[in-house]
């Protein structure tokens, strides 16, 4: 009967000895024996249970049923084998995982009801769940806003019309989904647009703000899925047609639509602008036109203006047959003598304009082709370019040397100095940024200045921690050993726990350690092995007295270990404590809650037995205790309360001895 | 390639980023002071300097590591890089170029139809994941390549690569 304690004895053991491997990064299961499996199991096991019961936690706040629950937390479970829960928060690796049961489910439930939960934004959890959903390979589907019609219905009030505007509702949306409305838009917004008009349509009022309220979305969200529905032609039946016929043709989706416009309105204006400019150069046309008519008219100009002229108009019609460049010029010219509209000007340039404006027509009807033939070859060219270089990114991926060859040094082809100069201040405009800067920043520095002053006068008190940079646990070689025993020695070694250990006793604890240790999670979790029960026991009394049952003897390690027998001492320990009379029990669970102050008064009175003579007297106490088992008769001298304290006493004896 | 020149798919570079390396430690401070176009993040460490000409933005960390952001191609980016290192050298550090490293690129291209983001997702569903609740776009991975593709319903598509 007694080998049934052995296994959570040695967990609590083990766990006691091989905290920090097993808690920290201890995912390397060291083969060195049973101990060790065990080790890496309990962390793991550590990590579901506190994930399952964030998971009941979180789905009981959504009311999701117990086979959502189970299967989130088998995605919880995948998630950890596969190392996805590291580097995470769990409580974002748990949302993840009741959402993605959400989705497969088809429940109602919105991320954002998650972040809600806990407060987190949307984004980031999000992140986790695609993720989560990408490693898992799980194709969640996609969400149809029809899911969310009811539970929003409901939560706007509709009494007993709730099914009725539902139902419009959701004709609502799908005559919505088939304008392509719903692509690329949040669900709850075309949600709360279509109740907002099934709402209207049945003489409920439901304001906008109401509606936001419930849906969760922006008012202007709302409204602008109201004028999107609005563009449809949908909108223009009465309410009975609505609910009768169901139009055939289908919309494009609104961005779209809107896209077109700017497109459209685009195409319009260069329209425009083509033609703005060939109605000017008609202008002009007409304009110069009168001006020769008034020239030849005007009497001609003598001698010296003469010449000019006819030299000036020689010189326009051989440049104007030469580049553009210089009909360009020209054309600036007679844009400028067209703006001052000077009269002597004009009787200087009129020959100008004239030539250069009959050039300028054909010129400018030279330029639309012009620009279009530039333009051509430019989509062309692009499209090639790219499949060049595509070809070559995927075929020779060696762009290193290339670089490296300039071995450092700065190529300064092609840089400007003189620009780069301007980059750099003078002395003058060099404090005038620094004490810019200086007030943007005083508060970031004044919070420096202050920290510094406090590290120093730490430094002075002599308090002052230096945060020594963490170092890196050094993994432990997996211990080869040959038998249990064997091995419990050299991890001993290593941990350096105690000299006071005896080590022919571990050897003793070979003999029965083997298989119960690997049991190591269910029965600590099933709480007392059944051979102790002695009749009905309190719940409530069961759970404290554990407890205290499990930090006395991990407590009490050492001592045990110096028993003889240790396996039966630690059974005997636990049943005395848990056999008591059951009238005792009820008084022990109930004294055992309020703890705090109840033990500290138990405290005072068992000191004087207990600290004076610290082991030895808890030695005598246990051999009582004992014999008192082997009677299994409840203990007749000593009060249930005095145990306990007397218990808990002996225990912090030991450990002042022990450390 | 059939029928390009008719259909002009037009490819923009938006951004392109690039990494090097000055080899030598930088004194923010000094930058901070005496360079024109300057912003000094001193709570995070680094120093933002823009550029004009190549339109670039370059955050400079004092271990000599830089990040150029903005340009629109990847001479340009190189360009950019070789005018940073020439200013940071006439502010007196000892720079020497090297490392010099495209990072990633980013273009934008526009298709003439619009698109369904829900048949499409359905259609190719390991590579292309679109949560409406999240973003309005589909994203969809090419893990040969090492690009990420967002295609909007307009038609318009957002690639993003980090080539090596």
């Amino acid at each position: 009967m007694h080998w049934w304690f052995w296994p959570e004895v040695e967990l609590k053991l083990s766990s006691r000895l091989q905290r920090s491997p097993a808690g920290g990064a201890g995912k390397a299961p060291t083969l060195g024996g049973g101990f060790h499996v065990s080790l890496g199991k309990e962390s793991r096991a550590q990590t579901l249970q506190n994930g399952r019961r964030q998971i009941h936690h979180l789905g009981n706040q959504l009311q999701l049923n117990q086979h959502c629950l189970d299967t989130a937390f088998n995605f919880f479970k995948m998630a950890v084998s596969k190392h996805l829960t590291r580097g995470r928060r769990t409580a974002h690796v748990v949302a993840a995982c009741l959402y993605l049961v959400c989705r497969t489910e088809g429940t109602p439930h919105m991320l954002l009801d998650l972040s809600d939960l806990l407060q987190v934004n949307v984004y980031v959890l999000g992140k986790t769940f695609l993720l989560l959903a990408r490693e898992l390979c799980i194709n969640a589907p996609a969400i149809d806003p029809c899911l969310y019609i009811p539970r929003f219905a409901h939560l706007l009030e509709f009494g007993e019309k709730n099914h009725e505007v539902s139902m419009t509702a959701l004709r609502l949306l799908q005559r919505m989904k088939r304008d392509w409305m719903h692509t690329g838009r949040r669900p709850s917004g075309l949600c709360g647009a279509a109740l907002l008009v099934a709402a209207r349509m049945h003489d409920f009022r439901r304001t906008v703000k109401e509606v936001i309220s419930v849906v969760k979305v922006c008012e202007s969200t709302l409204r602008k899925r109201l004028t999107e529905f609005e563009d449809t032609p949908t909108s223009q039946l009465t309410v009975d047609e609505f609910m009768k016929i169901d139009l055939e043709e289908e919309c494009d989706p609104p961005s779209y639509t809107a896209g077109q416009r700017k497109l459209r309105l685009k195409q319009l204006e260069q329209v425009l602008s083509k033609q703005l400019e060939a109605v000017e150069g008609e202008i002009t046309t007409y304009q110069d036109a009168i001006e020769i008519e008034l020239e030849n008219s005007r009497p001609k100009a003598k001698g010296a203006l003469a010449s000019l002229t006819k030299d000036g108009s020689v010189e326009d019609s051989t440049s104007s047959l030469c580049g553009e460049e210089d009909t360009e010029d020209e054309e600036l010219e007679a844009a400028a003598s067209h703006l001052n509209k000077d009269f002597y000007q004009e009787l200087l340039g009129g020959s100008v304009p004239g030539s250069s404006e009959a050039a300028g027509v054909p010129e400018e009807g030279r330029r639309p082709p012009a620009l279009e033939s530039l333009l051509g070859p430019l989509p062309t060219a692009a499209s090639l370019g790219i499949s060049d270089s595509i070809r070559e990114c995927i075929s020779s991926p060696s762009h290193e040397p290339k670089d490296a060859c300039g071995d450092g040094e700065l190529d300064l082809s092609g840089i400007d100095d003189l620009e780069i100069d301007r980059y750099i201040l003078n002395e003058a405009e060099a404090r005038v940024k620094a004490e810019l800067w200086m007030r943007e920043n005083a508060e970031y520095l004044r919070e420096q200045k202050e920290k510094e002053a406090r590290i120093a006068k730490e430094r002075e008190l002599g308090i002052y921690k230096e945060h020594k940079p963490k170092k890196s646990c050094k993994r432990r070689e997996p211990i080869q050993a040959s038998t249990a025993g064997e091995a419990i020695e050299k991890m001993l070694e290593q941990k350096k726990i105690s000299s006071k250990i005896n080590y022919s006793v571990l050897r003793g604890l070979d003999a029965g350690g083997g298989p119960p240790g690997e049991d190591g999670p269910p029965p600590r979790e099933h709480g007392p092995p059944p051979g102790e029960d002695t009749g009905p026991q309190g719940e409530a009394a069961r759970p404290p007295e554990w407890t205290s049952a499990r930090r006395l003897s991990r407590r009490k390690t050492s001592s045990r270990r110096s028993r003889p027998d240790p396996s039966t001492s630690a059974g005997k320990r636990l049943r005395p404590l848990v056999s008591t009379q059951p009238a005792k029990k009820v008084a022990l669970g109930e004294a055992s809650l309020p703890s705090a102050h109840s033990l500290e008064a138990e405290r005072v009175r068992p000191t004087v037995v207990v600290v004076e003579s610290g082991p030895v007297s808890y030695h005598a106490e246990e051999d009582a205790e004992e014999e008192d088992a082997e009677e299994e008769d409840g203990e007749p001298c000593v009060s249930a309360l005095q145990m306990m304290g007397g218990n808990d006493y002996g225990c912090d004896g030991d450990d002042d001895d022990g450390y | 390639m059939d029928a390009d020149s008719d259909v002009a798919l037009d490819i923009l570079i938006t951004n392109v980023v690039c990494v090097f390396r000055t080899r030598c430690h930088l004194n923010l401070r000094k930058i901070a002071l005496e360079g024109a176009n300057v912003i000094y993040k001193r709570d995070v460490g680094k120093v933002l300097m823009k550029l004009r000409k190549p339109r670039i933005t370059a955050t400079i960390w004092s271990s000599g590591k830089i990040i150029c952001t903005g340009a629109t191609s990847e001479e340009e980016a190189k360009f950019g890089a070789r005018r940073l290192a020439r200013s940071l050298q006439k502010l007196g550090f000892q720079v020497i170029f090297t490392d010099f490293k495209v990072v990633n690129v980013l273009a934008v291209c526009n298709m003439p139809f619009e698109i369904r983001l829900p048949e499409f997702t359905k259609n190719n569903r390991p590579h292309a994941s679109y949560e409406p609740e999240l973003h309005p776009a589909v994203c969809y991975r090419i893990k040969s390549l090492r690009a990420t593709l967002q295609i909007f319903s307009t038609g318009s598509i957002t690639v993003t690569g980090i080539l090596f």
